[in-house]
């Protein structure tokens, strides 16, 4: 009887599942202006930056055993950058580096 | 009905959310005084309160009395202002647009170094560079302008000033003389619209 | 000298109660209609605004301070929108059987679920029922002239009610237009000061409240305030045409009509989508199609007798639904019931049905008042609607 645009389609009750792990309609990647940048051989692993970190965006490779950076998500408050115990991350303007595209189509 | 002429401004929330709204309203008033019909007006749906995020303020100009003004946003921009350069690598910030459009960046950058960006440049006519941070130092924070309210600080103390300098150079929707009748930092839209480097992308 | 400014509803609004000498403001922030409390705080805090303004904790406190305030004899001024002005719900009844005339600013928007900022009547249509005054304001400018007219219409002696003073969130509430601000000596001469009636709280006289009645007694209390409703279209007609006077307007106190002076076919409408209607109306008589548009003023009290009248002159009416009533008797939003009872007398009649469109903030563009329009003009041919209601940009078949 309707015909229902499927970009503007509603759940039943506008009930939808939970985001687990990420929350992919939330990228927020695209929010910093500055970025932090790590040196490994000062990291001491201490886990600071993933302590602080209010979005989770520092984790650990534990096989590496080094603190691994997303991209996708951090959104350059660099809290993190101000936490570390061993002064092993530096502020980067994001304009210089040509990884971390984020390029959403709509911001959400 | 007339053609529509839309600007995008693309800023970012609470620490540059007036200077995008200033850049907006300075365009919509600067080209109110030739006698256009003009909007200008804050993306409703991108929640301005969260430091940094990337929103949307838009300027529409017409000759003649604009009938969709309730559009919630520019589909079709011919002209996009990103007042932070960092939003070219967060969004597809040409999106909508048709052909022949002007890029404006607030950036110490290059137009080359832009465009590294910029997969989709082939709807550019021009990309325009000002390093209006290095003009006018920091940007203004106010509220009073948010959610429809009526500004109180005044337009164009800020980084909106060179980059709407820029916006005058770059594009033929409004002139430097009549922005400067709108603008309070006069100084700093001249030297932004000298300072402006543009680039015609082939 | 009047000054033409370029406002948004919001901050319309907020100029007009400021020019109204309110004396008690009671604030809680929803977007959209927060931006007029951000304006009249600025105001007091600068001196330019002599009122009380007070923090609620939440909307049902916001009118049970102008309740208070209310009651004691101040002119108070409140506002919300959406699932706010639900929450406030308890008090509605209250406030108009007590004879206050509170005034409540509203940027509606939708209900939830979900969250959605964009506009839709329901949120206070759903109080239609309270006994309080209720209109839309098309753009910035009328915001600004109704909040004058309802505390005119609301305080006259004969009324003494509460009005919701109703505009669309972000449409009318968010987007500037052009707004003539009139000298506060215009305002003076429109609006005396508040001059409560024998019933405000005194010190020297103490009042109860709201005392318990016996069951024989309710319905003599509703019937004070169903007169009140009576009486109240003569009043209205007075305000209106004052303000005419003294401002230079030129408004219909409860239905305006835009070109149709030989219309078949005619919108009913109410609200910010009426500048859209315009705009189509006169596109469509561009293309030979005798169309009008019929804009509602009030809501409550609703103007029965104008309706009638004035939409029998059609052969076929669209009523234009920007809320919804479900499971009501058309199966759709609230006005087509009352355009159709309006017309149930009338010795000739049009086919009428509705179009949902404009829910939860969308927009509604030239080409769904065109799609309107071509099912009313098939309607009208048929000499029967196929059904009441329509479902813009979602009807299976494009007409």
């Amino acid at each position: 009887m309707f015909n229902i645009p499927k970009e503007s389609a509603v759940p039943f009750g506008c009930v939808t599942p939970a985001p687990v792990g990420e929350q992919p309609m939330m990228i927020t990647g695209n929010w910093r202006e500055f970025r932090p940048v790590i040196d490994n051989e000062k990291c001491n692993l201490c886990l600071n930056c993933s302590v602080f970190c209010p979005d989770a965006c520092w984790q650990m490779n534990e096989a590496e055993d080094e603190m691994v950076w997303n991209a996708k998500y951090c959104k350059g408050c660099l809290i993190c950058v101000n936490e570390c115990s061993h002064d092993a991350l530096t502020k980067a303007y994001e304009l210089d580096f040509p990884d971390g595209v984020v390029r959403l189509e709509k911001p959400f | 009905m007339a053609h529509v002429h839309e600007i995008t401004i693309w800023t970012r929330g609470v620490v540059k959310d007036k200077e995008g709204r200033d850049v907006a309203n300075g365009i919509a008033l600067a080209a109110d005084r030739t006698g256009k019909f003009t909007q200008a007006f804050d993306n409703y749906v991108d929640l301005p309160d969260r430091v940094n995020v990337p929103l949307r303020k838009y300027a529409r100009i017409s000759d003649q009395e604009i009938e969709m003004r309730y559009e919630y946003e520019n589909a079709t921009p011919e002209v996009v202002v990103l007042v932070d350069a960092t939003i070219v690598k967060g969004m597809n910030v040409l999106r909508g647009m048709v052909k022949d459009g002007v890029l404006v960046v607030n950036t110490k950058k290059t137009p080359e170094e832009i465009l590294e960006f910029v997969p989709n440049k082939h709807l550019l006519k021009a990309v325009a560079c000002v390093d209006a941070d290095g003009i006018c130092g920091t940007s203004t924070v106010d509220f009073s302008g948010t959610e429809g309210g009526v500004d109180t600080v005044g337009l164009g103390a800020g980084l909106a000033a060179p980059i709407l300098g820029a916006v005058a150079k770059a594009t033929k929707l409004v002139s430097v003389e009549d922005l400067a009748a709108v603008v309070k930092n006069k100084n700093a839209l001249f030297r932004g619209h000298e300072a402006t480097v543009v680039k015609l992308v082939s | 000298m009047a000054k033409e400014k370029t406002l948004s509803g919001c901050a319309a609004s907020a100029l007009a109660v400021k020019m109204a000498k309110v004396d008690v403001i009671c604030s809680y922030p929803i977007r959209p209609y927060t931006a007029t409390m951000m304006e009249l705080s600025k105001m007091v805090a600068d001196g330019e605004l002599d009122a009380e303004f007070v923090h609620g904790e939440g909307e049902h406190a916001q009118l049970s301070v102008c309740y208070g305030a209310s009651a004691a004899g101040a002119r108070t001024f409140t506002g919300s929108s959406g699932v706010g002005v639900t929450y406030a719900f308890e008090t509605y009844s209250p406030i108009s059987g007590g004879r206050l005339p509170v005034q409540m600013m509203i940027a509606d928007r939708a209900l939830d679920p979900p969250g959605d900022f964009g506009s839709e009547h329901t949120d206070v249509m759903s109080a239609r029922d309270q006994g309080w005054l209720m209109g839309w304001a098309e753009t910035p400018q009328e915001a600004f002239d109704n909040h004058l007219i309802n505390y005119r219409i609301g305080e006259d002696k004969r009324v003494m009610l509460p009005q919701f003073v109703c505009q669309d969130g972000y449409f009318v509430s968010h987007i500037p237009n052009k707004v003539i601000v009139p000298e506060q000596a215009q305002v003076d001469e429109f609006l005396p000061p508040y001059s409560p009636g024998a019933h405000v709280l005194d010190p020297q006289k103490p009042m109860s409240h709201g005392p318990q009645i016996r069951p024989d007694q309710g319905a003599i209390m509703d019937l004070q305030r169903a007169q009140a409703f009576l009486d109240l279209p003569k009043v209205v007609r007075e305000a209106v045409a004052d303000f005419n006077r003294i401002f230079g307007r030129n408004y219909s106190p409860f239905v305006e009509e835009y070109m149709t002076e030989d219309a078949d076919l005619a919108f009913f409408i109410q609200g910010g989508h009426t500048l859209t209607a315009r705009h189509a109306v006169k596109h469509l008589r561009e293309q030979g199609l005798k169309v009008g548009l019929v804009k509602l003023r009030f809501l409550r009290p609703f103007p029965t007798q104008e309706v009638g009248e004035i939409l029998s002159k059609f052969k076929g009416v669209g009523v234009i639904e920007t809320n919804t009533s479900y499971g009501g008797s058309m199966r759709g939003g609230s006005l087509l019931g009352e355009v159709r009872a309006s017309l149930y007398d009338a010795a000739k009649r049009p086919v009428t049905t509705s179009f949902m469109a404009g829910l939860g903030g969308d927009v509604i563009p030239l080409k769904d008042f065109y799609w309107a329009a071509k099912i009313l003009a098939q309607a009208v041919k048929a000499g029967k609607v196929e059904k009441t209601v329509y479902w813009a940009g979602l009807e299976e078949q494009a007409a």
